[in-house]
């Protein structure tokens, strides 16, 4: 009997503890390496990336207004004015084939009437865009690049966007017009 | 019960009457400038895209190219190649017809935009298809065989287009800058034909000729910088607007413009100076639809021909103490002679060449060579499975280009005794090439309804 518990005494460690220790060890490892890895990613300024549209490769397919996690599109009509023609005749205004050119309804490409106009001189109208109606379905966006020099097209708006780690329109835009981009590169402005 | 409580409470809802009325004279446009559908403004908007440069000097600078022939001599290398030729650029354009002219490596054509209803004067780069700038107006008018039609003038510091409801626009070809328009049915109250205005701008001598053939003048001379008139040919002819263009000539040492219109055929003085006198006119052939121009043949004769059943017709001038006359030589139906639709005959090396029309008989849509002298016994003809329908040609030296109105490129040597097929290309599944090709620095440029593509062929 005595024999017995000098053999317990001589043991440094218990098994049970040991494995305690070990799994301690191993998750506190995790946790550390896991805070290091982020403090990294930090330190590398992946958290001044937000979610932007390139123009350049933008396609205006128009998944922008319906594949947001948003009620209302976080993507807006985006207006350069200093490469704007001031046309009377808008590519991105009217819709096609128009009998007259005037600001009703049925003759406006916007959907939600959001891009408005004013007179300057004849012929030439400043135009802008109502980013509250803006739904980001790029009809005019198409029409103006078609036609004019493309000052309208579309943006993501930093603070509409919740975001998300997977943006959902980056994952459908079918010409990888969507990335994250530094603060430093965002709304790649034309003008 | 909850259903109907939920359907009751959703009609007994007050209607939502937050929204605004999108209506007209929301942009505080002025009174007096109210925009009806067919107000048109020749030459309003403008958009430049890109400045470029070129190094290239080679032009083509109007309707059948630098000499008004559709030939051209060049001592660019052109090749055969048993390769396919190069495309160097592709634009898409509204659907038309209207042929580009080149100059000092630019391109320049009149499209139509159906979107925006509007005539356009673009310019591309030669080297890269890139757009650098146009100069549009709106003009809603309904697709017929397409829009476009016409092939611009252009000279170093004007480039002259009309539009298929005859509006006159001059620009500026570095700039854009427009420098004046006419309305040919408002100021001559020319009626447009039924296909819209063909005729393409002739200038001579830094004068624009036009022949708006309406009410009181046949022909019309101004000055292509300022768009001044500087001289009218009355219309006692009667005659109206026809989709030819007026052809410079020359009959014995005298210059003539020579017009085909719907009524007859004329020649305007183009001397310097009995300038815009009409010197004779015949009504002996008068088709209803005219699409060719005139080819001279000799000193004293010319051809012409003419699509829907029309034929040829070979026409001798005489002057007698200035009092000129015309005898027909020969006239006939397009089974019986050369003959064309739509593309004007070249009159190379003595020989006639044109692509049959669609009621040409067992020759029907072949490439054909006759002698003036025997306008009824071909000298040549392309193989059976040869067959171009409406589409345009052009030789570049001993060459022969033609395009199957499919978009199928035909490339022939041209010999004494004919021509022999030394290529061809399948360019594009094109619909409707009916637009005239043009040729400047090894640059082929070809089209059909809706896309122009330049080849490289040196």
């Amino acid at each position: 009997m005595a024999m017995k518990e000098d053999k317990k005494i001589k043991s440094p460690i218990e098994r049970r503890k040991f494995i305690k220790m070990l799994g301690t060890t191993v998750a506190g490892g995790s946790i550390l390496a896991t805070s290091g890895l982020m403090i990294n990613k930090f330190v590398d300024g992946e958290a001044d990336h937000y979610w932007q549209i390139d123009p350049q490769k933008c396609t205006h397919c128009g998944r922008c207004e319906t594949h947001c996690v948003l009620s209302m599109s976080a993507v807006k009509c985006i207006h350069a004015n200093k490469i704007c023609g001031y046309c009377d005749l808008c590519g991105g205004y009217y819709r096609s084939n128009v009998k007259d050119l005037n600001t009703a309804a049925e003759n406006l490409m916007c959907p939600t009437g959001a891009i408005q106009r004013k007179f300057v001189e004849d012929p030439y109208f400043e135009y802008t865009i109502d980013e509250d109606l803006c739904n980001g379905c790029a009809k005019c966006v198409k029409g103006c690049t078609a036609f004019g020099n493309g000052s309208l097209y579309l943006q993501i708006k930093r603070d509409l966007c919740t975001d998300c780690n997977e943006c959902e329109i980056a994952k459908v835009c079918p010409s990888d017009a969507i990335s994250r981009v530094p603060l430093a590169q965002a709304y790649k402005l034309k003008d | 019960m909850v259903y109907t409580s939920l359907i009751a409470a959703w009609q007994l809802m007050p209607a939502n009457l937050d929204f605004a009325i999108q209506a007209p004279g929301a942009d505080n446009r002025p009174a007096g400038k109210t925009r009806a559908a067919n107000d048109v403004v020749i030459g309003e908007y403008f958009m430049r895209y890109d400045n470029e440069t070129s190094a290239l000097s080679g032009n083509w600078t109007k309707f059948r190219g630098p000499l008004h022939n559709n030939i051209i001599r060049t001592e660019d290398d052109i090749q055969i190649p048993s390769a396919l030729y190069p495309e160097i650029w592709s634009v898409e354009t509204g659907e038309g017809h209207a042929s580009p002219v080149i100059f000092n490596g630019k391109v320049y054509f009149l499209d139509y935009d159906e979107k925006l209803s509007s005539d356009a004067l673009r310019c591309f780069s030669l080297e890269t298809g890139k757009e650098l700038w146009r100069r549009w107006y709106r003009v809603p008018i309904k697709r017929n065989h397409g829009f476009s039609r016409t092939t611009p003038f252009i000279a170093e510091n004007y480039i002259i287009t009309i539009g298929p409801e005859g509006h006159v626009m001059c620009c500026d070809p570095s700039s854009g800058d427009m420098l004046w328009s006419l309305d040919m049915q408002k100021e001559y109250t020319t009626e447009v034909p039924f296909w819209y205005t063909g005729q393409c701008p002739l200038v001579d001598d830094g004068v624009l000729i036009l022949a708006p053939a309406g009410k009181e003048v046949l022909m019309t001379g101004l000055d292509c910088l300022t768009g001044e008139i500087l001289w009218t040919t009355p219309n006692s002819p009667a005659y109206k607007m026809s989709h030819s263009s007026v052809v410079p000539m020359s009959f014995d040492n005298h210059k003539t413009y020579v017009y085909v219109g719907i009524g007859g055929i004329c020649g305007v003085s183009a001397g310097p100076e009995d300038t815009g006198c009409l010197l004779w006119h015949m009504n002996e052939w008068q088709p209803s639809v005219v699409a060719p121009s005139p080819v001279q043949i000799s000193d004293n004769q010319f051809y012409m021909t003419a699509g829907y059943g029309s034929g040829g017709v070979l026409i001798e001038l005489n002057n007698s103490g200035n009092k000129w006359s015309t005898e027909v030589l020969d006239k006939y139906k397009p089974n019986a002679g050369i003959s064309s639709e739509q593309q004007t005959p070249i009159f190379h090396q003595g020989k006639l060449i044109s692509v049959m029309p669609k009621d040409g008989g067992r020759l029907r849509g072949k490439l054909v060579s006759y002698s003036p002298s025997d306008l009824h016994t071909p000298l040549w003809t392309s193989a059976a499975d040869e067959k171009f329908g409406l589409g345009p040609y052009l030789v570049i030296n001993d060459y022969l280009f033609a395009l199957k109105d499919d978009g199928e490129l035909y490339v022939y040597q041209i010999e004494s005794d004919g021509m022999t097929l030394v290529k061809k290309q399948r360019i594009m599944d094109g619909r409707d090439a009916w637009g005239p090709m043009a040729y400047a620095d090894g640059m082929l440029i070809i089209r059909d309804a809706h896309i122009v593509k330049c080849l490289k062929i040196i």
